[in-house]
């Protein structure tokens, strides 16, 4: 049998049975969407996700904490300080953990970051603000890259630089419940007061009072940065002093966090990797990602296998459908043999058959897959807020094989169902399906 | 005398649960080429069965059946598609034409599975259609024929792959005296034009067109003696049954 005729006599065949195949092919088209629609939704969150911590983390980044490991400890720590213990065991990051660090390849800056010990709450006339205070030891904290909202990244003593959400969270500590929330200051290039609060041993409140200019405000980006405010590190730590009562010495004490810079993204791992040999905790972007990529590869797995649970329900239907069309055409198939098809051509004209019903089933599941996640897209892209860094807000994202995939799939699928059925209707013994009533 | 289709005891064996029923039981039988063979026997006594075997629509409990020189029992399943595609032609009873497809697409059905392309297809189903007096009806549907123009169209379908035989189960049975009377003439005249024809039947008009007729009973070939005396023999038997009763 040439394939043109047979490819003509499965088409013929699916024709005179329209309304049988649309309804078995419902169930394909539903299968093949959500498996597309699924898909390309964990394929659009993977994208959205890593696309946003892109935007927000920089990828030559590497984020170095105290060690905590086992690992032989290379400094003498225990002793007691201002405050508190370092706990044994723990490998605090020094001054010479910053030398350690800058000496590894590929590594362009080392720099710590310090919280302050205590309370400190920042004034603008009555309204109040609680910024995560943060001392950095630069001149410009440009080399984070943080975008601005306004101002500069240059930072110089009694100056400070505040994040997007920073600025908008001052409140009115005496506001009576069912009063508007004050408008907020604009308070860039103004002279707040930052308020330290610490107590003394007999439980005596003391307060001190110091002036600090707003010289810039970071963008918003629904990272760590919208809530901090950056001041000078040698200040940050005066202040810390005069809340402990005593000198710091980062020697002795240890900072709680470095920034590391890498020379080029793709050192940043091994960079993380040899920091985390020295004994510390590092954590880079790259290592999020990754950890990220592979949780929704997971996804898009969990996410196709609920589609393909539609999928099989429609495998089963055209089971049944082609299991109905062999009974029905029983005398056909007959007459096909008595007139001289062989095993192979009966089973080639079925096997076409399911092949077609998946195929048809699968053109409608590409179309209403693909439509929807379009649709959704157009959805998210009206109601989700924009990403400042430029970052993909889509809901889906459907690869160009995906939809090929999935119609190959469906055609598969239709195959594996129609052989069962197709096999019976090839083996019948011609005068049994002739005398067939 | 050259033997064209040589069947050598034949037996066809069915077993029904604990039964078993022997529809053939040790047939021998020459037929010679460009023959008109009918085969006449009661309801059961194995004359469809026969014609099935010597089609290759099915295959022998034993015994064999030589075809221009090929046992069937030889053949694979290939080889005997391939067989019934090039040297059989079958007509049925009940027609067996596609519901689905016009008269000149019934036609050409067979030739689908003979690697022939669309346009010699459309040329032989006209040519025969016209043969069997249907040019005129090549677009119709079977339902919109009668009973006669169906066996006609089905006539005609098995002659597409130009066969050495014709096998004809039944061919009148549906059909009304005369259009029963048109189908024997045109097997006649297929018979005439060089075919082998073999043609099992009740209707013993068709014996009129026969150059031989073989009698069936209980799977046996008998002689007209024997089964016209079976016949009698029932006819009888009943008769007494009846004459039984009422007394």
């Amino acid at each position: 049998m040439r394939f043109i005729d047979l490819l003509r006599l499965i088409l013929d065949n699916l024709g005179r049975r329209k309304g049988r195949v649309m309804l078995t092919a419902i169930g394909v088209v539903i299968g093949t969407a959500s498996v597309i629609l699924l898909i390309s939704l964990a394929i659009g969150l993977q994208k959205s996700a890593t696309s946003n911590l892109w935007g927000i983390s920089d990828l030559r980044r590497v984020d170095v904490y105290p060690g905590y490991s086992e690992a032989p400890v290379m400094m003498e720590v225990g002793r007691s300080s201002g405050k508190g213990d370092v706990p044994p065991g723990m490998k605090i990051l020094t001054p010479q953990t910053i030398e350690d660090i800058k000496a590894l390849p590929g590594v362009t800056l080392v720099t710590p970051k310090q919280g302050i010990y205590g309370q400190a709450v920042l004034k603008s006339g009555r309204l109040e603000n609680y910024p995560w205070i943060q001392g950095v030891d630069l001149d410009d904290i440009g080399v984070f890259e943080y975008p601005m909202q306004g101002g500069v990244t240059t930072l110089e003593r009694g100056q400070a630089i505040i994040g997007g959400w920073v600025a908008q969270q001052f409140y009115d500590p005496k506001q009576r419940p069912g009063q508007d929330p004050p408008a907020q200051p604009d308070v860039l290039g103004q002279t707040l007061r930052l308020v330290l609060t610490k107590w003394t041993q007999d439980g005596v409140m003391i307060n001190k009072t110091v002036n600090i200019k707003i010289v810039g405000i970071m963008s918003q980006a629904q990272a760590e940065q919208d809530s901090v405010m950056f001041v000078r590190l040698d200040e940050l730590t005066a202040w810390n002093e005069w809340m402990m009562g005593s000198r710091i010495n980062y020697n002795r004490d240890g900072y709680n966090q470095l920034v590391v810079r890498a020379e080029d993204p793709d050192q940043a791992t091994e960079i993380a990797d040899a920091i985390t040999n020295m004994g510390y905790q590092a954590s880079t972007s790259q290592s999020v990602v990754q950890g990220i990529n592979s949780f929704f590869i997971v996804l898009q797995v969990v996410f196709g296998g609920i589609g393909a649970i539609s999928l099989l329900v429609a495998a089963i239907g055209i089971a049944n459908t082609m299991a109905m069309a062999i009974l029905e055409r029983t005398r056909e198939i007959g007459l096909m043999k008595a007139v001289g098809a062989t095993n192979k051509d009966v089973l080639s004209i079925f096997l076409g058959e399911a092949a077609g019903i998946g195929f048809i089933g699968g053109i409608g599941g590409v179309i209403i897959g693909w439509g929807g996640s379009l649709l959704l897209n157009m959805v998210a892209s009206t109601f989700m807020p924009s990403n400042p860094y430029g970052g993909t807000q889509l809901a889906t994202s459907t690869p160009g094989w995906l939809p090929l995939f999935a119609l190959v799939f469906a055609t598969l699928v239709g195959i594996i169902s129609g052989l069962y059925p197709s096999l019976r209707a090839a083996t019948l013994v011609p005068v049994n399906a002739l005398k067939y009533e | 005398m050259t033997i064209f289709i040589q069947i050598r005891d034949l037996r066809k064996t069915y077993v029904m649960g604990k039964s078993t029923v022997h529809a053939l039981d040790g047939i021998d039988l020459d037929i010679i080429p460009g023959s008109f063979t009918v085969v006449m026997g009661p309801s059961g006594s194995g004359k469809s069965t026969l014609l099935h075997l010597i089609g290759g629509l099915d295959r022998p409990t034993s015994g064999s059946i030589v075809v221009d020189g090929e046992p069937l029992e030889k053949m694979d399943e290939n080889q005997l598609a391939e067989y019934r595609r090039k040297m059989v032609g079958f007509i049925f009873q009940s027609f067996n034409l596609v519901a689905t497809m016009n008269a000149a697409e019934n036609v050409g059905f067979p030739m689908r599975f003979a690697r022939t392309t669309n346009r010699e297809r459309r040329t032989r189903s006209m040519e025969l259609l016209k043969r069997v007096g249907l040019d005129d009806r090549a677009l119709h549907k079977p339902t919109e024929l009668s009973g006669g123009q169906q066996q006609r169209v089905a006539i005609a379908r098995s002659l597409v792959n130009q066969p050495k035989i014709i096998l004809a189960d039944e061919p009148t049975g549906n059909l009304d005296t005369a259009s029963g009377y048109g189908i024997m003439q045109l097997l006649s005249v297929l018979h005439k034009a060089g075919h082998t024809v073999i043609v099992v039947t009740h209707d013993p008009r068709m014996q009129h067109f026969s150059t031989h007729i073989i009698y069936l009973l209980d799977g046996r070939i008998v002689s007209e003696a024997e089964y016209q005396a079976a016949s009698t023999f029932d006819f009888a038997e009943t008769s007494e049954g009846e004459t039984t009763h009422e007394s």
